[in-house]
């Protein structure tokens, strides 16, 4: 009698349950940690107040403000819902949902812990489950990769529906220019991933990951495509500084901006879903994905629950560390004026994305594939980047405009005033100003 | 070596993941609307801009710069779905092999209609933003 299902669907089942409630726990707590994260760049506090007391229990739970998330949940879920009256109701309410659905089921085919070893499981006498090995992977499909771009692309839909549905020009905008931007980042996303399956052979993570392990990290042999993954990665998932969709001081909310309620929620993990995502991608196609350096249950021949969850906690940390740096980016680096962003994607970014796929395509045709050649054909590529920047046509779009009377930017042959020249600001200064009245342009 | 087939049932898990994030995503919307408070008002249901009042609706025509690069985006996106098939197979054909010569010399053909055509939108302009 056959099992009712073999080892990998048994062991997919479980990583799907287990990984998507830790990375709901962990988008909840990314926001708070985002946010001490922002404090402490601010040279603030950051939540600490809210703990597991709720308010009702007689102690006091502090707990350095690790409530805060339940309490933000709890506030989100008790709000208004509101619709405003312009608004196409049924997109409206479809576009969170269309948001949030790519973002949780993007990481599917991600290798979180090698493979283990799964023996015959008998229920009150019923054969559930056929022996035999299995990917701790949560979809062992065999197209991997680019079964995570094409969902992570799905989330494009979300903003755009988001953005048109509200009847907000604020919201519009927005999602004009996060789509603008989304479509943009992808296809050098899709660049330096084909990149590096040149050299791996494949496009299941799993085996990139073993591969790795056996020949090195990709960061060493692609240094230039890891870089170029993160800057879009970022760019995909909405972060600053290519935020762009929801400039504050340009576009209140952006196309969020009349969202409320769960419905916002749902925007809002959205974007630290896809954090996690790009981030474990990043990790799986460069940083060796569980593997770590002289510990041997990391090596994808270490087979057993031990060094499962081993390497799953190694895999973790790595992702973690890369959501942490995108924090801190996010805190230090100010946000890039709109048409740059694009620019840097357009003319920057796809040209030297399928340079770099002509290149690594020359070299394995050659057959020269070890890290150092790899690794030297990048630091080529950068010199030639770096050296032919001078001689690339600019344009000067950002001309300093000569103003009559202006202190910072004046015209020419006029003297530089030094001092307010303003009726106004001479009458709050004390000074005597000048008596013809001239009033300046600032 | 764990199983690599093609099978169909490794794609079950994720059918059963979108189930997932589907019912998460609707029970989720639809409890926030049945717990949540519902006051409407003329004011309230307005666009918010800023606290001015909404000139006219969003729903305009917008640059034509953005139908330009969702063009040029979809040369290029098709353009990189067609080389994983080649990227993925490519390092098995054997380096300097002529096989391989032909497979490169193709994928570089189809590169150079792409940089063509990047060539051509960027003299019209496509990627002009400012």
């Amino acid at each position: 009698m056959s099992a009712l299902m073999n080892a990998q669907t048994f062991v997919s089942l479980h990583v799907l349950i287990i990984v998507l409630h830790v990375i709901l726990l962990t988008v909840a707590y990314l926001i708070y940690l985002e946010r001490k994260i922002s404090a402490y760049i601010q040279d603030r506090v950051g939540p600490n107040r809210v703990g597991f007391d709720f308010g009702v229990l007689p102690f006091k739970f502090g707990f350095w403000g690790l409530g805060q998330p339940l309490a933000d949940g709890i506030k989100f879920l008790l709000k208004e819902d509101y619709t405003p009256n312009g608004a196409d109701k049924a997109l409206f309410t479809l576009a969170p949902v269309l948001m949030i659905i790519p973002a949780l089921i993007g990481w599917a085919v991600i290798p979180w812990g090698g493979h283990i070893e799964v023996g015959d499981i008998y229920v009150a006498g019923f054969h559930l489950v056929a022996a035999g090995p299995a990917q701790v992977i949560g979809a062992n499909v065999n197209i991997g990769v680019v079964y995570m771009l094409a969902v992570a692309s799905l989330g494009v839909y979300g903003v755009t529906l988001g953005g048109w549905a509200s009847n907000n020009k604020y919201s519009f905008l927005g999602g004009l220019r996060c789509t603008a931007g989304m479509i943009s980042y992808e296809i050098p996303l899709g660049a330096t991933i084909l990149a590096v399956l040149l050299i791996a052979g494949t496009v299941r993570p799993d085996r990139i990951v073993e591969m790795q392990a056996d020949q090195g990290w990709f960061i060493l042999s692609f240094p230039l495509a890891a870089v170029f993954f993160y800057i879009c990665s970022l760019a995909e998932s909405n972060r600053a500084p290519f935020d762009n969709a929801e400039a504050e001081q340009e576009l209140v909310g952006g196309y969020h901006t009349e969202y409320s309620a769960m419905r916002f929620a749902l925007f809002f993990l959205a974007e630290y879903a896809h954090m996690i995502t790009a981030s474990a991608l990043l990790v799986a196609l460069f940083f060796g994905g569980y593997h770590v350096p002289f510990i041997p249950w990391t090596h994808p021949e270490a087979v057993g629950i031990g060094p499962m969850i081993v390497k799953f906690l190694a895999f973790f940390t790595k992702v973690l560390l890369s959501i942490c740096l995108m924090m801190v980016i996010r805190w230090t680096i100010p946000r890039i004026r709109y048409d740059q962003v694009l620019k840097l994607a357009w003319g920057a970014l796809i040209p030297l994305g399928i340079a770099l796929v002509v290149a690594t395509a020359l070299m394995v045709y050659m057959g020269w594939t070890q890290i150092w050649q790899l690794l030297l054909m990048n630091i080529a590529l950068a010199g030639a980047l770096l050296f032919s920047i001078p001689l690339l046509p600019h344009e000067r779009v950002n001309r300093r405009i000569p103003i009559a009377g202006s202190r910072f930017s004046p015209l020419a042959g006029e003297r530089a005033h030094a001092a307010p020249t303003h009726p106004a600001a001479l009458r709050e200064s004390g000074v005597a100003g000048p008596d013809d009245g001239l009033v300046s342009a600032h | 070596m764990p199983p690599t087939s093609t099978d169909v049932s490794h794609y079950l898990p994720i059918g059963v993941l979108l189930l997932i994030a589907i019912t998460f995503a609707v029970v989720n919307v639809v409890a926030s609307g049945i717990i949540g408070p519902r006051r409407q008002g003329a004011v309230k249901g307005t666009a918010y801009e800023s606290g001015m009042n909404p000139l006219s609706s969003a729903r305009k025509r917008f640059n034509v710069r953005f139908y330009l690069l969702a063009m040029a985006f979809l040369v290029f996106d098709v353009e990189i779905i067609f080389l994983f098939p080649w990227a993925a197979t490519f390092a098995q054909v054997g380096a300097r092999s002529d096989d391989a010569a032909l497979f490169l010399g193709r994928v570089l053909f189809f590169l150079l209609t792409t940089v063509i055509a990047y060539v051509y939108a960027a003299k019209k302009g496509v990627f002009r933003f400012d």
